[in-house]
């Protein structure tokens, strides 16, 4: 009698094992494009036998828990990976505008201004009487004056662009900081009776990605499946349960947006800018705060010096009316903020005859001040004399490039290594259809088997009930 | 290795996207023709673009001065040419009254008169203007170097004109040095400053030169018999224009047709005779500046023909560092676009099959 009423419970729990892993199978087929999941499967085990005698009976099947595919040092391997790739990309992004500003393949750029505001001195020295190739010495030196600006605009336009770009990222860490906290709880809540937190786990894998392509993390995980997050050294994001906001503020120093850690309430928030090294913030900051100023630096430089060696031949010459010559250009008090201060002086603009084209006073013919001017084009004043003008622009032109493609390289070569990482992880991880396909027709048949086997029961069941009747 | 549906939908569009990719950038070449349109695409070719761009706009300003300049001189030729032609036709008078046989006193009132006129164009030559510019005044060019009594009021400046990178010419010759003989060179020829400031501290030392020059030349002419040379201005040390010793003083042309102008009213047979040696070294003087504009004439062509060859090097360079090679781009976009078929095709059919399909 026990073994058919054991037929019987072995075929009902084998039909609700199945169930089981048909719905783990459906649970695959549904989460077949879900970001980051891992592809789960009921653990099948033996029940338990039982001996009778000297026999020992099976006693069916039990699903000992659902677990998922999933290689945890793929995992963090991947997430390094991404956090290199965001951070070449942040870079990469912000390059390729900057380069546009030095750009001058399609557009008239500063290479051909300076050329052009030299060339009209040489035009003044074919020339020196007239006043039409004053008035173009002075539309030339204002075009200067003006790319200059431009570039200098330009260049703060980008790091102003970065700065609300720092903040929007920032904001979107925040909240996936928040979404780690939660997930915490959930596993812990879950694991705490050792069942394995699969879909939770798989979240909180695509989260640390995510944080990581964003900003470098380091994270490590507790005893009770619980991760800490930390960035920038020592701000800790997520401590078990706790999770911590990072704030963004403009910096009044250098009016740029800067990123505040604040660890608790009652210690005011410090500046961790500097010590973000990696993800896409990392690259845009290194982007604002080092590469762009360094540029704007070395425009300064080039207005500053231009603007001097200008001044210093110019004074020393005569105008048209046999005056000494005055500045050129008002010339700014220091190098830094030179590409934007910089202007041609009123005096000149009032006035073109004002123009020193000559070395005698009274000799209108006189273009030797002309000459000295449109000479410096090709003296090393850059660079404590050692590179000309153009030299030391053209060989930042050239920089730029190379820092430009650098960074696109090397952001693309980062998605080669993702890809390849990818697949390797889909192919631990990943749903297959034909796969879960062949796994339902399997559990369906087992389904419809242990159904038959409680059938057979049953008719066995009767067999013994009838067995009074005749 | 399992293939899950992940990898390969990811191949797809992976593969995809890069033929998309490739494909844009080639067409964006064949729609520029340029192999660079940003600086990242080639660093280092970008910088040198610009260089010969610099290079190219350099050379091209330098043919528009290099024309100035050749008008200038053709000018200063032609009208030393008819000065040259002046002063024989003047010759020809003096020998023609030098002697008593072939003139007498009315002949030779006659003649002052010509030469009287001959002088005066001879003046005129000397105010000669090109546009708004007098040729012969030095940098002084607006205003009238000679009034009629053969007085100079320009100066010795010399208008130097950049011609390539690092070499000026003169486009221009005093008129106090071709018609009044001063400020020669020690050998008696007419000379431009060998030296153009180029930097702001040689503009300080020649401001300081030239006005030591300038004091000097002015002491010569206030007091031409205490001139003599300071011991110490030996030829070696000199850079700059020499300051002129009295012995190399040239010939004034237009006192030379003056004093036989006068000769001849005087019917003074012996100055006139005199006139004719004059008058020679005057012819000289004036043909040896037409030499010395017609070399620079040269220069300047030789100066042309050099800037022109490195205008198309210049082009060259930019164009092969910058141009797609057109064959090059159309047959690459052919394999993309082959490629990109291929992609296609094999994508739809791996996309499409499924053990799903088998089990209707």
């Amino acid at each position: 009698m026990a073994k058919i009423h054991g037929m019987m419970d072995i075929g009902k729990r084998a039909m609700m094992n199945s169930q089981t892993a048909l719905q783990t199978v459906s649970h695959n087929i549904a989460n077949r494009t879900t970001e980051g999941f891992s592809r789960q499967r009921v653990e099948i085990q033996t029940a338990p036998p039982i001996v009778e005698g000297n026999l020992q009976l099976g006693m069916g099947n039990r699903a000992a828990a659902v677990t998922r595919n999933n290689n945890p040092y793929l995992e963090k391997q991947l997430q390094k990976e991404q956090g290199q790739m965001g951070l070449h990309q942040g870079r990469a992004d912000s390059l390729r505008r900057v380069q546009e500003v030095f750009n001058e393949q399609v557009n008239k750029g500063l290479n051909q201004y300076v050329t052009d505001f030299f060339n009209s001195f040489r035009e003044l020295s074919n020339n020196p009487e007239s006043t039409t190739s004053r008035t173009m010495v002075k539309e030339t030196a204002e075009a200067l004056v003006g790319d200059f600006k431009r570039l200098d605009h330009q260049m703060t336009e980008i790091q102003k662009d970065l700065d609300e770009r720092v903040r929007n990222e920032v904001e979107e860490v925040n909240k996936m900081v928040k979404e780690v906290a939660s997930l915490n709880e959930k596993i812990a809540q879950v694991e705490v009776q050792g069942i394995p937190a699969n879909d939770q786990r798989d979240r909180r894998d695509v989260l640390l990605k995510k944080l990581n392509e964003k900003i470098d993390i380091k994270w490590a995980e507790g005893d009770t499946g619980m991760v800490n997050v930390s960035t920038a050294g020592n701000a800790i994001l997520v401590s078990g349960l706790d999770h911590q906001k990072l704030e963004t503020h403009e910096n009044p120093e250098t009016q740029r947006v800067d990123v505040f850690f604040k660890p608790t309430d009652s210690v005011p928030a410090f500046n961790i800018t500097k010590r973000i090294s990696g993800g896409s913030i990392g690259g845009s900051i290194q982007v604002r705060d080092t590469i762009a100023p360094d540029f704007k630096d070395k425009m300064d430089q080039i207005a500053y010096s231009l603007a001097r060696e200008v001044n210093r031949a110019h004074v020393e010459g005569f105008d048209r009316s046999g005056r000494q010559g005055q500045a050129f250009f008002e010339l700014p008090m220091e190098v830094k903020g030179a590409s934007t201060n910089l202007a041609v002086s009123q005096g000149i603009l009032d006035d073109i005859t004002r123009i020193a084209a000559g070395a005698t006073p009274g000799a209108i013919g006189d273009n030797t001040i002309a000459n000295v001017i449109s000479q410096i084009q090709y003296k090393e004043i850059m660079d404590d004399g050692t590179a000309t003008l153009d030299d030391f622009y053209n060989s930042q032109v050239g920089r730029v490039g190379v820092l430009t493609q650098r960074s696109i390289k090397s952001a693309e070569s980062q998605e080669n290594i993702l890809k390849q990482l990818g697949t390797i992880r889909e192919s631990i991880s990943g749903v297959s259809l034909d796969e879960e396909t062949a796994k339902m027709i399997e559990w369906q048949r087992s389904f419809d088997a242990s159904a038959r086997v409680i059938r057979t029961a049953d008719e066995m069941l009767e067999t013994v009930i009838n067995l009074k009747r005749y | 290795m399992r293939v899950a549906d992940k990898m390969s939908y990811n191949q797809v569009t992976g593969n995809l996207q890069k033929n998309r990719l490739e494909m844009n950038d080639l067409q964006n070449q064949a729609a520029t023709q340029k192999r660079i349109n940003k600086p990242s695409d080639d660093p280092a070719a970008a910088a040198r673009v610009l260089t010969a761009r610099t290079e190219e706009r350099g050379a091209k300003q330098y043919m528009k001065n290099i024309n100035v300049a050749r008008g200038f001189l053709e000018f200063t030729d032609q009208s030393l040419g008819e000065l040259s032609e002046t002063l024989m036709r003047a010759k020809e008078l003096a020998i023609q009254q030098a002697n008593d046989a072939s003139s007498s006193v009315e002949t030779r009132v006659t003649v002052a008169t010509e030469v009287e006129q001959m002088h005066s164009q001879a003046v005129q030559i000397g105010n000669r203007k090109l546009g708004e510019r007098y040729i012969f005044a030095g940098y002084k060019t607006t205003q009238m170097p000679f009034d009629m009594s053969g007085e100079y009021a320009g100066d010795d400046g010399d208008m130097k004109i950049q011609i390539n990178k690092d070499a000026h010419i003169a486009m221009n010759i005093p008129g106090e040095k071709v018609f009044l003989g001063r400020g020669l060179s020690e050998d008696g020829l007419i000379r431009s400053s060998a030296k153009v400031p180029k930097s702001t501290e040689d503009v300080r030392q020649y401001k300081f030169d030239e006005k030591q020059r300038k004091d000097f030349n002015q002491e010569m002419k206030d007091e031409p018999t205490a001139l003599r040379a300071p011991a110490s201005t030996t030829r070696g040390e000199k850079t700059y224009e020499s300051k002129t010793a009295p012995e190399n003083t040239g010939t004034n042309v237009l006192g030379v047709l003056k004093n036989f102008e006068i000769a001849l009213r005087v019917n003074d047979k012996d100055q006139i005779q005199q006139a004719i040696d004059d008058i020679d070294a005057a012819l000289s003087q004036v043909v040896q500046a037409r030499a010395m504009v017609g070399s620079r004439v040269g220069a300047l062509n030789a100066a042309t023909d050099s800037l022109q060859k490195s205008v198309v090097d210049s082009k060259s360079t930019a164009s092969n560092l910058e141009d797609a090679d057109l064959f090059e781009v159309v047959s690459d976009i052919n394999k993309t676009d082959s490629t990109l078929k291929a992609t296609l095709d094999t994508s739809g059919k791996v996309m499409n099959m499924s053990l799903l399909d088998f089990l209707k």
